[in-house]
């Protein structure tokens, strides 16, 4: 067979000069890989302060059609070149920063289609679809999940995204909130932006739910005057929304503010029980007070001769009983808050308005505090058990806050009475909102409850495992961005926003200057369309 | 061992003789002087830098004649910014001396309005290298096309080239010169040499007695009437040893056309400025560019030939026959992976 001429010899001026042309840009800020769980593109190594890609940043990719959000996980330096020669630098400087750059690892948080559905991503994007950092119109889709309370702004990086509040649902506040951090991070902060949210909802008519916070710092009420930090006192605007209890005499003086009282009456045996650690032969004593003597004079009488008498009468020794005494008058002794008045009617009718009920217990130990949380959160489950049973649907939900949650909370702990709302608590409308610095402390079950968890940093490697793998959203791929958490930011992980999303959290005094700046008579803002509150 | 003794002979022939102690006799003998040795100056240029490359690989080769691939083209840069990298060509060739005149002639008819090829007996061995060198060339007229007065056109290699496409060169460099480019061939390895009793390595030789005689700087010495053959005559250009950074140890072979004679040390001053890339130091940063991204990696070769038997492959032909014609027995002989 002959040999045709067009197999040797190009025909034409144009297959002779094929010229195909790589602009530059070509390479970097474009999808380079990998799969449908980790993307990587690649940018400059030498990018400006302004323009460097940050860990926990959101990135946008277009393509055909769709927008796919992905979080940045880490990022590495990275070459075309093989080999290790750029260990030592010659010249003057590199010159290609499309060959030598750094390769950003992120996560796909999902896309966002036409119709500005925001869908977990099944497929991936092309290869070298073009990349950006993802903007307020790309974030817009997360107004339309946002919730109710607002408690900061998102945050891309370091950068704040002011058009998009971060807030959280009223409607998830049963299913138990945690707040972790390290000290400094700024979880009163936090608590404290949440609660004058939540008076504000409550001043708007538009509250879901009571908060109770027990503060034992004396920190909520009045803040700290000399370092200009300010409480919830200082909320005038919204100050129907909260109702102050207090156990000191001078802050019970302000208007506005009662004395706490706790009636004897109220006390049952079992808030004694989680106060000591208890031997055998004293733990079945306390349990059998409630059958011997009157429950509602039990305290009284088990201090008189008679009251003693009877519980030997029913074969515990008189050094069993004895220290039973002795350990309740202490605790009376200590709690000056005991008395023949109670306010928890007053606090329960508070919460199920759907107020703030703040409890101020300044220098009190920490004994003391479990013991009065305790008797509070007794109370309050009971009921709204009652009411459940008895069909009350006028009253609102309420979320119980714990102060350093893992003493009551913690695996091996005695106080049922947490985990038991803690697990069925949200049944009578009942949350707990468990604020602690040590996660790994807290019982794995229990924690996996917590349907909304605020992280603010943590150094701890086996508190962040602990939320890992106890969160409902996964959170195991945003350890190096919890880390490196700065004072102030959080990573929002509820079940009604689609992902984790970092936020700044408010600084409360400047909360409070808008808010109290801000029309009351403008119209509510309905979910999901937030109005930020701008200078 | 007999071959360790040799090993050390050979050691002590370097030291002794192709070592340079001092550069007397270097001087002396190819006619180099110390004032030769010109400083180049590194200057800013705004202009853009275009550097020429090609590639070729073998992916089969039956001695008589053999399947080539090959890739031709030019990166651009603008001062330390890379613009971008034309591919010019990119493609298999059949090299058959049988066939070679139709290889060759579209292209010097169409580029370089030459009438064609005319190659001896002794050239036919070597069909690939002369077709890759032609790529570049037209490589080389379309960076003239694209280029500006005042631009660079870098070429790595020489320009001392296969006889038969001096016709080619001659008519780039008219073009360079009648559209005020400067061209340059730099060529990272040469033949060059001096010496009576052994043949001596002249580049490096210049570039350690010009690293005594003007140490940290970049410099350039022409190789005019000196007791060097650069075949200058054959191309109508000048040949430099051009030292392009003063941190680097390295120097280089540069020819330059004829036109280019008046105009070196403002040319090389240009280079100077981009020549000191923390990626490859004291070579033309573009160069280096355009080596990368230009080049046929081994993968991309044996990427290349997969397909080629497959094309085979669905074409009917047996795999036996494929095996036959495609496997060099050197890789049964390294008991690399069969085809």
């Amino acid at each position: 067979m002959a040999i045709k001429e067009e197999q040797i010899r190009p025909n034409s001026a144009a297959s002779l000069l094929n010229r195909k042309v790589i602009e530059g840009r070509d390479t970097t800020y474009c999808i380079v890989s990998k799969n449908v769980s980790e993307y990587h593109f690649i940018v400059p190594f030498d990018l400006s302060e302004e323009e460097r890609v940050e860990v926990g940043q959101i990135f946008s990719i277009k393509d055909q059609g769709l927008t796919f959000l992905a979080r940045v996980l880490n990022i590495e330096h990275s070459s075309n070149y093989d080999g290790h020669w750029d260990t030592t630098m010659k010249g003057t400087q590199f010159f290609d920063d499309d060959q030598i750059f750094n390769r950003v690892i992120a996560e796909p948080l999902g896309c966002i289609n036409k119709k500005l559905e925001f869908k977990k991503s099944r497929t991936l994007p092309t290869k070298f679809a073009s990349v950006t950092r993802a903007e307020k119109e790309e974030f817009k889709f997360l107004s339309q999940v946002m919730g109710d309370i607002e408690v900061g702004y998102l945050r891309n990086g370091s950068r704040l995204v002011e058009e998009i509040p971060v807030a959280l649902h009223s409607e998830a506040m049963d299913h138990h909130m945690g707040v972790f951090a390290t000290t400094g991070m700024g979880k009163s902060n936090f608590m404290k932006v949440f609660a004058a949210s939540c008076m504000r909802l409550f001043a708007r008519g538009e509250s879901k739910f009571g908060l109770l916070i027990v503060d034992p710092h004396g920190e909520y009420l009045k803040g700290k005057s000399k370092d200009l930090v300010k409480g919830l006192v200082h909320l005038k605007k919204y100050r129907e929304g909260l109702a102050c209890y207090s156990t000191n005499k001078q802050n019970a003086s302000d208007p506005g503010v009662e004395e706490l009282a706790i009636s004897e009456s109220e006390i049952l045996p079992q808030d004694i029980a989680l106060l000591y650690d208890w031997s055998p032969p004293q733990r079945d004593a306390l349990e059998a007070i409630s059958r011997i003597l009157d429950p509602a004079s039990w305290l009284e009488e088990i201090q008189s001769p008679e009251g003693m008498a009877r519980m030997m009468q029913e074969g515990f020794k008189d050094s069993t009983v004895m220290v039973l005494v002795r350990r309740i008058k202490n605790e009376l002794g200590r709690n000056s808050y005991i008395r023949k008045r109670s306010s928890l009617a007053n606090i329960l009718a508070n919460l199920q308005k759907g107020k703030v009920v703040l409890v101020d217990i300044p220098r009190m130990s920490d004994r003391s505090e479990l013991f009065l949380l305790s008797v509070i959160s007794r109370y309050i489950l009971n009921e709204y058990k009652k009411d459940e049973q008895e069909g009350q649907e006028s009253r609102k939900n309420c979320l119980i806050t714990i102060e350093e949650a893992q003493r009551v909370l913690g695996a091996g702990s005695n106080t049922t009475r947490f985990e038991s709302i803690a697990r069925e608590g949200r049944k009578f409308g009942v949350g707990l909102c468990a604020i602690t610095q040590q996660p790994k402390l807290i019982d794995k079950q229990l924690l996996s409850q917590f349907n909304t968890l605020v992280v603010m940093g943590l150094g701890d490697r086996n508190d962040r495992m602990q939320l890992e793998e106890s969160a409902k959203q996964d959170l195991s791929s945003m350890d190096i961005e919890i880390q490196t958490l700065e004072k102030g930011e959080a990573v929002v992980s509820t079940l009604n926003i689609p992902f984790p999303v970092p936020a700044r959290i408010h600084r409360y005094e400047d909360y409070l200057r808008r808010l109290e700046k801000e029309d009351k008579q403008e119209s509510l803002i309905t979910r999901g369309g937030f109005k930020p509150f701008l200078e | 061992m007999e071959e360790w003794s040799r090993l050390s002979l050979v050691a002590e022939l370097i030291r002794d003789h192709i070592s340079l102690d001092g550069i007397d006799r270097y001087l002396a003998e190819t006619g180099v002087q110390k004032s030769d040795f010109v400083l180049v100056e590194p200057s800013d240029f705004a202009g853009e830098i275009f550097a020429v490359d090609g590639s070729n690989v073998s992916l089969c080769n039956w001695s008589t004649a053999d399947v080539n691939l090959i890739r031709a083209g030019y990166a651009v840069y603008r001062g330390r910014e890379w613009r971008r990298t034309v591919i010019t060509f990119a493609d298999v060739l059949l090299a058959d001396a049988k066939l070679c005149r139709n290889m060759f002639d579209p292209y010097l008819e169409q580029f370089f309005g030459l009438e064609g090829i005319d190659l001896k007996e002794s050239d036919l061995d070597r069909l690939s290298s002369y077709y890759r060198e032609l790529q570049e060339y037209v490589a080389i007229n379309d960076a003239l096309g694209e280029a500006h007065a005042g631009d660079i056109i870098l070429y790595d290699g020489s320009f001392d080239v296969f006889e038969p496409l001096r016709g080619a060169l001659a008519v780039i460099f008219a073009r360079a010169e009648e559209k005020g480019v400067a061209l340059l061939a730099v060529a990272k390895s040469s033949s060059l040499f001096w010496g009576e009793e052994i043949t001596l390595p002249f580049v490096q030789h210049t570039g350690m007695a010009g690293s005594r005689l003007a140490p940290e700087a970049a410099w350039y010495i022409s190789l005019k009437d000196k007791k060097v053959d650069a075949s200058q005559g054959r191309w109508n250009g000048q040949t430099y040893i051009v030292r392009f950074c003063g941190q680097s140890e390295h120097a280089f072979r540069v020819d330059a056309p004829i036109f280019l004679q008046g105009e070196m040390g403002s040319v090389l001053g240009k280079l100077a400025a981009y020549s000191c890339s923390a990626e490859c130091l004291g070579y033309p940063h573009a160069l280096f560019r355009a080596h990368r991204d230009i080049r046929i990696t081994e993968q991309e070769g044996a990427a290349v030939r997969q397909r080629l038997m497959a094309r085979l492959s669905q074409g009917g032909m047996p795999h036996s026959k494929i095996r036959m014609l495609m496997q060099d027995f050197h890789d049964i002989l390294e008991m690399k992976p069969r085809i």
